[in-house]
């Protein structure tokens, strides 16, 4: 007992405790963290430092139309994937869960398989089913189409086939959270609403769909940071083209980081990558919080 | 106590025993992957053979910008190569970035070198705008025109001896693209039209036949070259449209388009000459097969070029200078043993083994070598050069408007506003 009264010796331990951790953050995540700031505000190349230049890297962002057009279609790649994938995710979780013991567990496993697989092993895996002269999916698409597309040259066919690949590759873990939070939901609830007469319909308008609302603000919003973070697919499938219709914000931070040595410049363009995330998934977040409330 | 003291005296002895102590170790990162790898490995192989005094370790890393940006980071830290592969289109990048160190006269005479053993272009897309040197050319590759004699035959662009003949211009060209497919050939012209690299090496042969300059004085397309480019992908964009090159082809297809004999044309770069030779020798091949320079389709004679050269680290450390001796041997080596490395096609950029009597016997090179005297290399830009924005602008502008999504003049629009703004 004695041990805890002594307030000293209680904050050693609380301190000692923490610092593995406060560390750790220090040295991976707010270091750099200050470094970017800094390097944002200099014309570094990509190694070493350079000469402060105030604020002409943000000036000199706001007239880049490239930025612009690579926001432009992340907020259409945003549109193609974040409610999509959410409301995919949600009737598959639906369907599972009314699987039972292990057919449910592998169905689920199933779903959940491509998201265990490395970025670059789905891009290969979908250049090669849409290869435009061997692709599996080319007869499916002329069937649609009447010609076979290159999809990843085409510059309308490219962001709506990136997302297709996003979904199918993320969707497994947004099940899997959906699932969590249907089994969370009691069943007394759903046996009550029975009893009282509720359809399916409204079991599912008036139980269901209200107690998950938590579990689908978060995956929206988990969504939302990681499709506005988007880069691997991009850099894999299309590199930004054609046309610079797949062109990103990160693709422009790697160009201008790694091919062109502008270390100075990548970060400023890092950085308001950065706040634009955060603000809008902060948005996104109290928002649909206070739908939900309603 | 003991144990430190044991390591102590065996690494002494170690020291004093083997002969390796005068052994100089040289770092080697290259860039070389299928037919050139195999042939520098043999290289290397060879050259630490005959020296004992020297070893090359020497590591392949991934070609374009994993490469580029691995030796700029190294360097940084000084745990760069001794000695390292570099493409001369790179060097205003390179020079830029300060990761070239300077090749002296000193440096030249321990490789028993002097600038005029190369070919002049060669040089000075080594050197600095100042005219100092930053690296070693050791070959000239380019683009070539490969045929096919067999499908070929009773027209009339085979002379006596069955070598291409009357290809002058566009007109003629074009003239026996279209009789191929009258006959009924289907693509008569083979090359990679869904690959950067590729479509850049024909537009910009096409574009520097017709006097074109990329960039001049800081300013993309000025002039009328901005017209001479869009006339480029019209001519590409044409040939796609009469259905004489193949649509959407990565590069491996564009290949076997040629070997399988579907294609009697194929434009591509000379490193795909050990490809054809290989398969003739196995019998794999079912055809006679040539190699010419790029005809003069625009008026002049022109090709893309670029060149493999040795260039060594600048870090902030400077060498032994017992190390740069030895690394300036295998330089000068490699130079000397060249007529080797040109059997993956190159030409060497040492001049006394391109024009060797072995070199001169050496086909289909010795057929194409004569486009030294005219290569195009890419424009002295930082943003130019393998693996550079202006390859991702071909990717990104080129290829759609010669697959018809845009119009040449949209593509080389945006392509003036994209370029421009990399250059500062």
């Amino acid at each position: 007992m004695a041990v805890i009264r002594n307030p000293r010796k209680n904050a050693l331990i609380a301190a000692s405790l923490v610092a593995p951790f406060v560390l750790t953050f220090a040295l991976v995540f707010a270091y750099p963290t200050f470094q970017v700031i800094r390097l944002s505000f200099t014309d570094s190349p990509l190694i070493g430092d350079g000469e402060w230049i105030g604020l002409d890297n943000y000036w000199r962002l706001l007239s880049d139309r490239l930025f612009y057009t690579s926001l432009w279609n992340n907020g259409y790649f945003l549109l193609l994937t974040v409610v999509p994938t959410t409301a995919l995710a949600l009737g598959m979780a639906l369907l599972v869960n009314k699987l039972k013991g292990r057919w449910q567990a592998l169905v689920l496993a199933l779903f959940f398989l491509p998201y265990i697989l490395p970025v670059s092993v789905v891009t290969e895996i979908w250049t090669w089913m849409l290869d435009f002269q061997f692709g599996i999916l080319q007869p499916v698409i002329t069937l649609f189409n009447g010609d076979p597309v290159a999809v990843f040259r085409n510059p309308y066919w490219v962001m709506p086939m990136i997302a297709l690949v996003t979904v199918w590759w993320v969707n497994g873990f947004n099940v899997l959270l959906f699932i969590a939070g249907l089994r969370n939901i009691p069943r007394d609830l759903y046996e009550a609403a029975a009893l009282d007469g509720a359809t399916a319909r409204q079991r599912f308008l008036r139980v269901t769909w209200p107690l998950l609302w938590p579990i689908t603000v978060l995956v929206l919003t988990l969504q939302l940071i990681l499709q506005l973070k988007i880069f691997d697919q991009v850099y894999l499938l299309s590199q930004g083209g054609p046309f610079n219709t797949s062109y990103v914000p990160l693709l422009l931070v790697y160009r201008e980081a790694f091919q062109l040595n502008e270390g100075g410049y990548a970060s400023a363009i890092a950085l308001v990558i950065f706040v634009i995330i955060l603000v809008v998934s902060v948005l996104q977040f109290q928002l649909l919080r206070i739908v939900g409330r309603r | 106590m003991s144990v430190f003291r044991s390591i102590v005296t065996a690494a002494a002895l170690a020291t004093v025993a083997t002969p390796a102590l005068a052994q100089q170790e040289v770092v080697w990162w290259d860039f070389l992957s299928g037919g050139d790898g195999v042939r520098m490995a043999a290289l290397i192989d060879r050259f630490n053979e005959e020296h004992p005094d020297i070893n090359i370790d020497a590591t392949t890393l991934e070609w374009g910008v994993p490469f580029y940006t691995r030796i700029r980071t190294s360097t940084a830290v000084g745990e760069g190569p001794d000695i390292m592969t570099y493409h001369l289109s790179r060097v205003p990048l390179a020079l830029d970035e300060g990761v070239l160190s300077e090749i002296t006269a000193e440096d030249l005479a321990n490789a028993g070198l002097t600038t005029n053993d190369f070919y002049e272009r060669s040089i000075a897309a080594a050197s600095s705008d100042d005219g100092t040197l930053h690296a070693v050319p050791f070959d000239v590759h380019s683009v070539v025109l490969y045929y096919n004699r067999d499908m070929l035959e009773g027209t009339n662009y085979l002379d006596a001896d069955g070598n291409l003949t009357g290809m002058d211009s566009l007109e003629s060209f074009e003239a026996a693209m279209a009789a191929l497919v009258e006959n009924g050939v289907t693509e008569p012209l083979s090359y990679a039209t869904a690959d950067a690299g590729t479509t850049y090496r024909v537009f910009y042969t096409l574009f520097s036949q017709m006097g074109g300059e990329l960039i001049t004085d800081g300013e993309v397309l000025a002039g009328d070259n901005a017209d001479k480019a869009v006339q480029a992908i019209e001519i590409m964009a044409r040939w796609r449209e009469n259905g004489w090159v193949p649509e959407q082809t990565e590069y491996p297809a564009s290949v076997a388009l040629f070997t399988s004999g579907r294609s009697p044309f194929h434009w591509n770069g000379v490193w795909e000459v050990p490809t054809m030779t290989d398969l003739a020798a196995s019998g794999e091949l079912s055809f006679d097969w040539g190699a010419v320079q790029i005809p003069a389709l625009m008026g002049q004679l022109g090709t893309w070029a670029d060149s493999h050269a040795f260039a060594i680290p600048q870090e902030d450390q400077p060498m032994d200078p017992e190390k740069r001796a030895a690394v300036m041997t295998v330089i000068g080596w490699m130079s000397q043993n060249s007529l080797s490395w040109a059997e993956a096609g190159h030409v060497p950029a040492f001049r006394s083994v391109a024009e060797s009597d072995d070199f001169r016997a050496m086909e289909p090179n010795a057929t194409y070598a004569a486009l030294v005297e005219t290569v195009a290399y890419d424009p002295r830009s930082q943003i130019a050069g393998v693996a550079s924005p202006l390859y991702d602008a071909v990717q990104n502008l080129i290829v759609p408007a010669v697959d018809g999504f845009v119009t040449p003049q949209q593509a080389i629009d945006q392509m003036k506003t994209d370029l421009q703004r990399l250059i500062r």
